[in-house]
């Protein structure tokens, strides 16, 4: 009953709770946008309690936050800037319908997705083995009557020498730290989930065009992963220079 | 109302099929995308939590029969608090009426064949029933003792099954987000042609509102909620003052998901009630533009006051005046409504059926509910009355009163329709009776207790040995109010084997779900297209209400000839 | 219902043919991204001015600017809120501005070293609440 045609079209196949495409397509994009209209909301919040105690403890943020990789904040937003240009040209070559066009562009976009949690684990795997994960390890500062605390990261090591930085000493209040290095935890984190659901739904999306599934008949799931993902990366771009860039 | 069907009827088919006997496998109930069908799931899943919710109910009133406690120790009754409360919010009153009416009416009331995205609406259940099933894992596995509120730091240090009763809300939240975008598809691009706005029934209108609320306000207290899983789970400490966080952000984030989730629960009350006052009052509602956008303005400045759950915290002064100021503008569209609908009354020819009678309840408990908000709303009577049973008794006249009197409401105006069957109207207005009277004497009483000084949440009064007279009330009234509930199970689970057929329009009321579907309606929902030429609400008292009180009696049966 | 609805002509997708963004403009907005993105950076760092440097509201609004304005593409562009029916309009910008309803909670924060009544804990003993244990009347 579900996938019946109402009404014979030229295009693609009209579910049978609409009347034609052009509602079908309007009636998805809307209920996409609502959907991004509560993720706003979602990370919204976030950005509230970060707004909040960056108000209150700018001094201790601004020190704490030489403790990140701007480099590699830099690059990840490189790489998610690419990968929303590679989703647009890939709405753009469903649009057009040149399939093999919009499954290398998505092809690309999951490969920038995999290169941003790349980036990702060498940064959290860095701060975890300083540790700066704000669980009960969690360690800042100098202790008193102990040698302050050097502890060679592998993943620093690792990098190559362009994306290295500076080490700072870790300056400022240890418990401002600890709340700096929180928010900073679930807003990253968040948005790496965000990511790994993106990767999900476009290889769901590519396999699901490669069979040519009865679920894809036009571009507008294509758009709607699209948006998502815009959206993904909409948040990266405000949480780079809030977090990476805090000025003085 | 004047609606017209497109094209010619084409052979009546031979057996009338509907969406209950379309198909009978329990894989075709499980798996449904029918928006009907959903609804009935839902009617099923919230009756069960709200069961379940009672019994919580039950022993809360029970131990407070005797001033020193009865039963429970403090421990199990912070946990029997608790449960009462995350279960009837989040599991019974935010997804009562739009889960199962909204979902079996607002594609029939616009003239679409389904919702916009029924495969979603099918997932938005199994989150639901899965979210439900968490929250009662972590009751079974040793109970939840921080409230319905959660406030940190309590719920942040509590060693009880928190985490995972937070993340069966959180699943429950992106349940009741995904039928509110559902809704908000379906409201605007799924209406018949010819159904513009203005001519949509009000119940569309404050689905409408309410789905805004829900999409706006669910993800701030998902993620708010999150962060306590986070800061239990892995220490972080975005809450915790020990590191110059603020545990009255929490407060602030919680209710401004929470004070709009008030309006979650009522506005679709007071859809039902718009369109019950005007069936049975045979006049078109009074002033429609009003009430449709006090809806709306009830949504949005629902937004704006939340900060009134916080007088007692470490809120600014100057911030609480404002909120106080801005709850007692917003209680002007609730009072719109209110006068709106006893001017449709007025001169209308007013017949005291079942669905009536909950609605004139509803009307007579919500004011009262109300008015009592507007002590709490203002920062000085506050402080004396936050954290009393006063409180209490307020909310429940807006909740149980309000959304539960209207759902119930609800459910008999449509049970025609949803099951093709009557029930005893007899019956029918004997509960509406009992719940009222039970009601009434299981919170009232509280009201006056709670003005004397009763605390919410303490299972003891042993230093105001004089207050039980007043829990002996309540417990009575209770009792009845348990016995009024039970009613309407009892008699419209047997109207659904014993029943007589209803007609399409038992109530000879208006709109497309009455004039243009069979009871109970196909899967398709219309055998035709529609095309929506004039207002719904085209009653017409002098005609009408001939033709209904010659034989009200009758007119069920009646009607299906 | 649709009796008189017109056929229209779509693309293989479906699509109305002006709803696609065109190859030049999605070139043109990533070109702009990657320079607002190199802007950020290079203001952040290695911005000429000393003063502006050490001035944190106008490096901070410089940066939130940036990201505001990449925003402003990515929605405007990449989004297709630019061509996309009024409705979609309407939620992007609600969406927007209602998330600047949560900041309303800043107004707590900052108001609370306001005092009520200036002086207030100095108030006069006749405005204070009776003894009444002392003092019956
Ligand atoms: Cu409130």
């Amino acid at each position: 009953m579900s996938h019946s045609h109402t009404k014979e079209t030229d295009g693609p196949e009209v579910y049978f709770q609409y009347e034609d495409i052009e509602q079908q397509q309007e009636t998805y994009l809307v209920g996409m946008w609502s959907f991004l209209v509560t993720e706003v909301m979602f990370f919204g919040a976030l950005f509230l309690i970060y707004t909040l105690y960056r108000w209150k403890f700018h001094d201790d943020f601004y020190l704490v936050h030489e403790q990140l990789n701007w480099k590699m904040g830099g690059l990840n937003t490189l790489i998610l800037l690419t990968s929303s240009f590679t989703v647009a040209l890939a709405v753009h070559f469903a649009q057009k319908g040149n399939t093999k066009l919009q499954m290398r562009c998505l092809f690309a976009t999951i490969l920038c997705a995999f290169g941003f949690l790349a980036v990702k684990t060498f940064e959290y795997g860095a701060k975890i083995d300083h540790n700066l994960l704000p669980n009960h390890h969690f360690q800042y500062g100098h202790v008193e009557g102990e040698e302050e605390h050097h502890v060679e990261s592998k993943w620093d090591k690792m990098l190559p020498s362009v994306l290295q930085v500076e080490k700072k000493e870790q300056h400022g209040n240890p418990q401002r730290a600890r709340l700096f290095f929180s928010i900073y935890f679930t807003m990253t984190g968040l948005h790496g989930l965000h990511v790994i659901i993106g990767i999900i739904c476009f290889t769901a999306l590519m396999i699901l065009i490669k069979i040519k599934s009865s679920l894809i008949t036009d571009y507008v799931p294509t758009e709607m992963v699209g948006l998502y993902w815009h959206f993904v990366d909409l948040v990266w771009i405000f949480l780079y220079p809030l977090y990476y860039l805090i000025p003085k | 109302m004047s609606a017209t069907v497109v094209g010619q009827s084409s052979a009546k088919p031979s057996e009338p099929k509907n969406y209950l006997n379309a198909d009978h496998t329990l894989k075709s109930w499980l798996l449904s995308v029918d928006h009907k069908r959903i609804g009935v799931m839902y009617l099923i899943a919230v009756t069960f939590f709200f069961f379940i919710g009672s019994i919580a109910a039950a022993m809360i009133r029970y131990e407070l029969t005797s001033p020193k406690g009865i039963l429970l120790s403090s421990e199990v009754y912070n946990k029997t608090f608790s449960a009462h409360g995350i279960l009837m919010v989040f599991q019974f009153l935010v997804v009562v009426v739009p889960a199962v009416l909204g979902n079996f009416l607002i594609p029939i009331m616009i003239g679409a064949r389904d919702m916009a995205y029924p495969r979603l609406n099918l997932l938005s259940l199994y989150m639901f029933i899965t979210g439900g099933f968490l929250i009662l894992t972590s009751f079974v596995l040793g109970g939840v003792d921080a409230g319905w509120t959660f406030y940190v730091p309590l719920s942040t240090i509590s060693e009880t099954q928190i985490s995972l009763c937070l993340v069966g809300i959180f699943i429950t939240g992106f349940s009741s987000i995904f039928t509110a975008v559902n809704f908000i598809g379906t409201i605007h691009k799924m209406r018949a042609p010819g159904m513009t706005w203005y001519r949509l029934p009000l119940f569309i209108w404050s689905h409408y509102a309410t789905a805004i609320v829900v999409i706006l306000g669910t993800p701030v207290v998902a993620i708010t909620l999150f962060l306590v899983v986070v800061e239990r789970g892995f220490g972080f400490g975005i809450f915790s003052p020990e590191l110059g966080g603020d545990p009255v952000l929490f407060q602030h984030l919680f209710w401004f998901y929470s004070h709009p989730a008030v309006y979650i629960m009522i506005l679709p009350a007071f859809g039902i009630i718009s369109e019950i006052i005007s069936c049975f009052s045979r006049r078109p509602i009074f002033g429609y533009r009003f009430v449709a956008y006090s809806s709306l303005s009830i949504a949005f400045l629902g937004f704006l006051v939340w900060g009134h759950h916080m007088f007692l915290s470490s809120q600014s002064v100057l911030q609480g005046i404002i909120f106080s100021l801005i709850s007692f503008i917003l209680a002007v569209p609730s009072a719109v409504k209110v006068f709106n609908w006893t001017l449709t009354m007025v001169k209308g020819s007013v017949h005291f059926s079942t669905p009536m009678l909950y609605a004139l309840g509803f009307m007579g408990l919500f004011v009262i509910g109300g008015l009592t908000g507007l002590y709490l709303a203002s920062v000085d009577t506050d402080v004396h009355l936050t954290g009393t049973y006063f409180i209490v008794a307020h909310f429940h006249y807006v909740m149980v009163g309000g959304t539960i009197l209207a759902y119930l409401g609800g459910i008999h105006f449509w049970w025609p329709k949803m099951f093709g069957r009557t029930y005893s109207e007899f019956w029918g207005r004997l509960s509406a009776m009992i719940i009222f009277i039970g009601f009434n004497l299981t919170f009232f009483p509280q009201f006056m207790v709670g003005y004397l000084g009763m605390p919410r949440r303490y299972h003891y009064y042993y230093f105001a040995p004089e207050w039980q007279f007043y829990h002996l009330l309540s417990t009575a009234g209770s009792t009845v109010l348990g016995f009024g509930f039970l009613l309407p199970a009892l008699y419209l689970t047997y109207s659904l084997f014993k029943g007589k057929k209803a007609g399409p329009n038992p109530w000879n009321a208006k709109g497309l779900e009455w004039e243009y579907t069979s009871s109970p309606p196909i899967t398709e929902n219309f055998t035709q297209p529609i095309l929506v030429t004039d207002s719904v609400y085209d009653y017409n008292p002098a005609e009408d209400s001939k033709m209904y009180e010659v034989d009200e009696e009758a007119t069920v049966e009646d009607m299906n000839k | 219902m649709a009796a008189d609805h017109g056929h229209h002509e779509y693309t293989a997708g479906g699509a109305h043919a002006h709803h696609i963004l065109p190859q030049k403009t999605i070139f043109l907005i990533f070109g702009l991204l990657l320079g607002g993105m190199a802007l950020t950076i290079w203001a952040a760092f290695f911005l000429p001015v000393k003063s502006l440097l050490e001035n944190t509201f106008f490096m901070q609004s410089l940066a939130l600017g940036i990201a505001v304005f990449k925003a402003y593409l990515v929605v405007t562009y990449f989004m297709g809120v630019k061509m996309g029916t009024r409705l979609v309009k309407i939620f992007a910008i609600g969406g927007f501005v209602w998330f600047f309803v949560l900041f309303v909670m800043m107004a707590d924060y900052v108001s609370r070293p306001m005092e009520p009544v200036v002086g207030w804990e100095k108030v006069p003993s006749s405005a204070l609440p009776r003894d009444t244990v002392k003092n019956p009347e």
